[in-house]
């Protein structure tokens, strides 16, 4: 076989009906740099995408044994994936840098990573190095009271891009970050308006691994809601294999209600394990052989519906036993229905 | 053995035992197969080990088959053999009867009163 190739990086692209994903992509697509990207569009909207590696994609998405909506393949995506890994192996398209999966405004983003990782080909060919969500400065408030997807999306997120920052006013803008951050404290929040932005901070992975963490909005109380998430260390060095029970057996049993799972744990060994988990849907965790920055402590963020951030620590709490090391809160931002 | 659902076709391996497989992958050619075989045995056993202690609250036992798969048993000569974790949760609520649920104050009460052992390796 030809030379190793690492795995070719995928960035899907979410976010709500009209909230800008479309023209984000049409302006980032035009910069040279982004000629090697193949983009995979579920519909041609209004605003038309001029590229010459676009391709359409029906969303066929087929229900696997559970009936759980975040474990469906999207058959559809298989196909496109495989033929452009085809094009690319046999050398009829120039080699293939990134692959950005545009999904419908409605969708859930779990089945198109459930999708990658579990097909026996792509998961040896690429990898979701991102999830990039873009939120409406003007309706997205709207779209988070309204629409459990569009919280979905925002908690499936590694990077928010808050568009139409331009239009909106000032104060609205202040309180959506701060929504966001409250929903997602992981994420990392971009500012675009016009879709300009750079694409090479757009599409920068290492800013989703190393803001694993929630950073300055821990501790900090928000009202969101509809989502709690709480952001937890271990005392001590965690075992991996007591961990791996510990979380399959949560997200068998409450998966559909774990909206996300992200962050790093130290397992005693000289780089930790990034853990990074949407619904059911686990990525590969990466042990890396050290540490990003100087900070070697357990950080995870777990964010859900319905689960009381008290029930998961109370929880890991029960099972120190197995884990080897009890937990710390570090902040929890719960989604208060009444003050 | 249903070629459809993916059910024992090994194409696809559980995250939790993702580590295992990319230390293999990784290791230099012509270094000892047999240390890596050592390192899954390990692992194996101590996540049998592990497991139990959260089975006995649900009256079920696990072991491992051969070191390929594991075998879950309940007290009423029931068995599954299941290929990892992915598989293991959904075959002992089968068994059970009952969804296991790491939340569950029954169960997050009782392990909480057992005393704490010192982990073993961590890896």
């Amino acid at each position: 076989m030809a030379g190793k190739r690492a795995t070719r990086p995928i960035t899907i692209v979410t976010g709500f009906l009209g909230s800008g994903k479309t023209t984000l992509l049409g302006r980032v697509l035009s910069e040279p740099s982004m000629s090697n990207t193949a983009v995979l569009v579920n519909e041609f909207g209004e605003v038309g995408l001029d590229h010459h590696l676009l391709r359409r994609v029906d969303e066929r998405a087929v229900l696997l044994g559970g009936g759980c909506v975040c474990c469906t393949t999207r058959e559809d995506l298989v196909e496109a994936l495989l033929e452009l890994l085809d094009l690319d192996q046999r050398g009829e398209i120039p080699r293939l840098d990134r692959v950005v999966v545009e999904t419908t405004g409605l969708a859930d983003p779990a089945p198109i990573l459930h999708t990658i990782f579990a097909d026996p080909v792509l998961q040896h060919h690429f990898s979701v190095d991102l999830v990039l969500t873009t939120v409406d400065a003007v309706n997205g408030d709207l779209h988070l009271d309204r629409n459990p997807e569009s919280v979905k999306q925002v908690a499936a997120a590694d990077k928010i891009v808050l568009t139409k920052t331009d239009v909106a006013e000032p104060g609205s803008v202040q309180r959506l970050h701060s929504r966001l951050g409250a929903i997602n404290p992981s994420a990392h929040v971009l500012e675009v308006a016009f879709g300009e932005a750079d694409p090479g901070e757009l599409f920068r992975p290492d800013g989703a691994v190393s803001r694993a963490v929630p950073g300055a909005s821990a501790g900090e109380s928000h009202e969101t809601g509809e989502t709690n998430s709480v952001s937890l260390s271990f005392d001590g060095p965690v075992d991996w294999t007591a961990f791996g029970i510990w979380l399959s057996m949560l997200l068998h049993a409450r998966g559909e209600d774990v909206l996300r799972v992200k962050g790093f744990l130290n397992v005693g060994g000289s780089g930790p394990v990034v853990v990074n988990g949407v619904q059911h849907t686990i990525h590969p965790p990466e042990h890396l052989d050290r540490w990003p920055d100087e900070n070697h402590r357990s950080r995870i963020v777990f964010i859900s519906r319905g689960i009381r951030p008290d029930q998961l620590l109370g929880s890991l709490e029960a099972f120190r036993g197995l884990l080897g090391a009890r937990p710390l809160s570090l902040g929890a931002e719960q989604g208060a229905s009444s003050p | 053995m249903c070629v459809l659902c993916g059910q024992d076709f090994v194409a696809q391996v559980h995250w939790t035992d993702r580590h295992l497989e990319d230390r293999a992958r990784a290791a230099a050619p012509g270094s000892d197969p047999t240390e890596h075989q050592r390192d899954r045995r390990r692992e194996r056993a101590h996540r049998v080990a592990l497991t139990r202690k959260v089975l006995r609250h649900y009256g079920l036992k696990l072991d491992d088959w051969g070191g390929s798969k594991y075998v879950l048993r309940d007290g009423k000569g029931r068995s599954e053999i299941v290929q990892d974790l992915g598989s293991f949760w959904p075959a002992a609520e089968r068994l059970a009867g009952r969804t296991l649920d790491p939340l569950e104050p029954r169960l997050v009460e009782a392990l909480g009163e057992e005393p704490a052992y010192a982990a073993t390796d961590g890896g």
